[in-house]
């Protein structure tokens, strides 16, 4: 169980986040909603341990600042953005440094059969396991998240964060990683913690939502509840409800006309 | 080609190499010749009839023995630096000399040259010392100056500071060279490197250092791996990554200052010898740190063959040489098999 009790973090001795308070259950998946530099990222780098921050965050009843950098990245493990790939190394071999901490005790930290046959079970999961060869720096920028996917499932962590996962993936591979991840925490009694951008996504993920508006808690608590009122009218400086539902609209619209067409070819 | 079978093959071509580099010159000595004379000086083995009483075992043992294996070492040291740092600083061009250890042994060599002063008990070793103490100061001051500037140690910020001090350290150098002009040839050598007159003795201690920082840069292989990646998911996935980064720049400058510091500046070779071995046999460190030292140990000795034989019996600097066969080779090994070229 990850708790935060009034956590501020930021950059440079400058708070971005103020006074986050939240927790997430065993099996609960968390979506962080907000519009761009409200500080979703900076939260999620505060919980990882990558920058520093004031309040506190405990994992499973312990203090992070309390815990090694190992103890903190066996319970947590952070899928990364897509970024430039300096150096070519092969997708197992990628995927296979999520093993690390595994890895670390034994001499030249070798790995073991059972490092290997887990490699090659996340990358079955993931749908790279037939091309792991293959190097990342020919993939494309979905095949290349869905490696990262992998890595951070490898480390066999019980919380994953996630920085805009989907940003890279075409739509049928956005609900397939969408139905992964909730699988794995329902199944698992594991948790979830992502930023997004997609509300539609968000909702399909999480139980709980977090809405930041310019580094605060604009509201916190369950998704249907959040969807449902009209915060996010405020926070977006948007109508989002009637954003979605002219959206719906549409796809209805689409729905009726291809329906008819077909029934125009049949007749 | 598998890699077990790419690694014995480099391995060989290693050997040969230094056979090559040490039988031929102006005098050459055969194969069998030198491995005679070496076993004769190691185990006392018998030496053949032909070659008893003649100059092959001075030329071998004590001028070409010497020289190449100091070649070997100061190519491989510089090329492993070279490795470590790039996926370190993850830039493809970073290297030692970014952070200013060539300017800051060039600078230690330029005082010693210029004044002439001796450190006690030290004699000749006087000049790599305050080479290798004049560079490793630079690296440590500039480290240490964007460890101040940025408490995480980004690494722009270093590749930043360490070449704003190399650019300092270069300025008062050039204002030595200029004011010091009776020593400015004697400086300007320094600075383009060379293995000539060199003997056991440089072979006797850089061996240790080398030979115990790669050992320590290999163990840490796994932490390259993930760090080239980039130092949040490397910090993330439960590396250490401010200690390691410290252990990492601090071996790597100081294994490339130990090695200029008895043969003047050798560049190029940490660029170079990274990228071929990582396009020959991929970009573990595992693989790449053993291999950048062959590659860059073989290479140089090449180098140096080149250089003192090509218009025998003068020498040509091996500095410029590496630069000018090495550049070639590069673009070849680098860009070939990409489209459009």
């Amino acid at each position: 169980m990850l708790t935060l009790q009034n956590v501020n973090a930021g950059y440079n001795g400058i708070d971005v986040i103020y006074n986050i308070s939240l927790s997430v259950k065993e099996g609960e998946n968390l979506c962080i909603i907000g519009p761009n530099g409200c500080g979703k990222t900076t939260l999620i780098k505060a919980i990882s341990g990558i920058i520093p921050h004031e309040g506190i965050i405990k994992i499973d009843g312990i203090d992070i600042n309390n815990m090694k950098r190992e103890q903190v990245a066996e319970k947590i493990a952070v899928m990364a953005q897509i970024s430039a790939v300096y150096f070519s190394y092969s997708i197992y071999e990628t995927v296979l440094l999520g093993r690390y901490l595994h890895m670390k005790g034994r001499t030249f930290k070798e790995p073991s059969l059972k490092d290997k046959e887990y490699t090659d079970k996340c990358l079955k999961a993931v749908g790279l396991y037939n091309i792991k060869h293959k190097q990342i720096n020919t993939l494309s920028g979905g095949q290349l998240q869905r490696v990262y996917l992998a890595r951070t499932l490898v480390q066999e962590p019980s919380i994953i964060l996630l920085d805009e996962p989907t940003n890279h993936l075409d739509l049928k591979h956005q609900a397939e990683l969408i139905d992964f991840l909730r699988d794995w925490s329902k199944c698992k009694g594991h948790s979830v913690i992502g930023v997004m951008h997609d509300l539609n996504l968000a909702i399909k993920l999480s139980d709980n939502m977090l809405v930041l508006d310019n580094g605060n808690m604009a509201a916190y608590g369950n998704t249907n509840k959040i969807i449902s009122s009209n915060l996010l009218n405020d926070v977006y400086d948007m109508n989002v409800t009637e954003y979605m539902i002219d959206s719906l609209r549409q796809w209805e619209a689409y729905d009726s006309y291809y329906n008819k067409s077909k029934l125009r070819k049949v007749n | 080609m598998k890699l077990k079978y790419k690694i014995t093959l480099s391995i060989i071509f290693s050997i040969i190499v230094i056979i090559a580099g040490v039988g031929l010159g102006s005098v050459n000595v055969p194969p069998s010749h030198i491995i005679s004379i070496i076993s004769n000086k190691l185990f006392s083995a018998p030496l053949p009839a032909e070659i008893q009483g003649t100059t092959s075992i001075s030329i071998i043992w004590k001028l070409r023995l010497p020289r190449s294996l100091l070649a070997f070492l100061v190519g491989g040291a510089v090329a492993v630096s070279g490795s470590v740092m790039q996926s370190v600083l993850k830039n493809p061009l970073a290297s030692s000399y970014t952070l200013g250890v060539s300017s800051g042994a060039s600078l230690g060599a330029a005082v010693v040259i210029v004044t002439g002063f001796n450190i006690p008990f030290l004699g000749f070793l006087t000049l790599p010392a305050t080479g290798l103490i004049f560079g490793m100061v630079t690296v440590f001051s500039a480290v240490k100056f964007a460890s101040m500037m940025d408490k995480n140690l980004e690494t722009s910020t270093i590749i930043l500071v360490g070449m704003v001090f190399s650019l300092f350290v270069n300025a008062i150098l050039t204002l030595i060279m200029s004011i010091a002009r009776d020593h400015l040839a004697q400086l300007t050598f320094w600075q383009m490197g060379s293995f000539s007159l060199k003997d056991w003795s440089s072979v006797i201690i850089l061996f240790p250092i080398v030979l115990i920082s790669v050992i320590i840069l290999q163990y840490f292989s796994k932490e390259l791996d993930i760090m080239t990646f980039g130092e949040d998911q490397a910090f993330t996935m439960g590396v250490d990554v401010h200690k390691i980064k410290w252990v990492l720049l601090g071996l790597s400058a100081g294994l490339t200052g130990s090695a200029i510091a008895f043969v003047g500046v050798i560049g190029f070779i940490d660029l170079i010898a990274p990228h071929v071995v990582r396009k020959v046999f991929g970009s573990s460190h595992r693989t790449v740190i053993p291999m950048s030292m062959l590659f860059g140990g073989s290479f140089m000795v090449i180098c140096d063959l080149i250089a003192r034989t090509i218009i025998s019996p003068s020498e040509l600097p091996v500095g410029a040489i590496t630069a000018i066969i090495g550049a070639p080779f590069f673009a070849y090994v680098y860009f070939s098999g990409r489209k459009g070229l």
